[in-house]
């Protein structure tokens, strides 16, 4: 079966980041080996139905801040845990959306989930990681990663 | 005219009033559904010219709002603004009456093109 490749997610981004958080074209998402270390905010959709997975991407605290701060239009230390909740879930709302559109048809898209993984860690212990993208924004790291169920990859 | 917003996110709703905005329809009225309910029900009490929905929300998905107001018999223009824009979708959504569909993300260019015939 077709699954997406990083060069996907990347196509994606460019467009998420144009259209909402760098219009001006000036502090676009730059990929790296950079990967947000702990504590950090993890956004996520999952995929069910023809193909099984979850979209999921992880924010530096301080990048799911900037990130509320563009998208609501609001400065940075006015942004609540709600604004982060809310605008993270819309971005990987948006990155799934667009990611489901390169899966087969009858996959049905989930509402986002959002939490902070302070310490410990975070699985997805019935997938496993079929492409990930990651690097910065404005020195601030960012992760977007797509996981395919094991029975379905 | 009035606008209905309807989307789960705030963070979307401001989105889409900026780019309303940007792409010159800021003169306006609108206003915004937090749900698919309460997009159904604000659609009947205020009586909107036009009704941007989100496709995946609580409550009501936006196609189920779409249908339920076709049934009440309510006409109102209606368009998509989602992320998602399968040819499944874009299918469902003309076949339930809906005029277009924007997906995310979109900028002010997508907005005037698809809403400058209905707005003017």
């Amino acid at each position: 079966m077709t699954s997406p490749t990083t060069e996907d997610l990347q196509a994606i981004t460019e467009q998420v980041w144009l259209s909402y958080l760098d219009p001006e074209g000036v502090a676009p998402f730059l990929p790296s080996e950079e990967t947000p270390s702990l504590p950090h905010v993890i956004a996520a959709v999952s995929v069910t139905g023809a193909w099984e997975g979850h979209v999921v991407m992880s924010f530096s605290e301080s990048a799911s801040q900037m990130a509320a701060s563009a998208l609501l239009g609001i400065e940075e230390d006015e942004v609540s845990r709600d604004d982060i909740a809310d605008a993270v879930g819309e971005l990987v709302n948006v990155i799934g959306g667009n990611v489901k559109s390169l899966l087969p048809d009858g996959s049905l898209l989930s509402l986002p989930h959002v939490a902070t993984i302070d310490e410990g860690v975070n699985k997805w212990p019935a997938a496993v990681e079929v492409c990930r993208l990651q690097g910065s924004w404005q020195n601030e790291p960012i992760a977007i990663s797509v996981w395919t169920s094991k029975s379905t990859g | 005219m009035k606008i209905l917003i309807a989307d789960d996110s705030r963070v979307m709703r401001q989105i889409v009033t900026r780019t309303l905005r940007q792409a010159g329809f800021g003169g306006h009225e609108l206003v915004e559904a937090a749900d698919g309910r309460q997009a159904h029900d604000m659609t009947i009490s205020e009586k909107p010219d036009l009704v941007l929905s989100d496709w995946n929300m609580p409550e009501m998905t936006g196609i189920e709002v779409l249908r339920a107001l076709r049934a009440g018999g309510v006409d109102v223009p209606f368009g998509f603004v989602t992320s998602e824009g399968t040819d499944e979708m874009r299918q469902m959504a003309e076949q339930a009456g809906a005029l277009f569909l924007i997906t995310k993300p979109f900028t002010a260019d997508n907005f005037t093109d698809v809403l400058g015939p209905i707005l003017g």
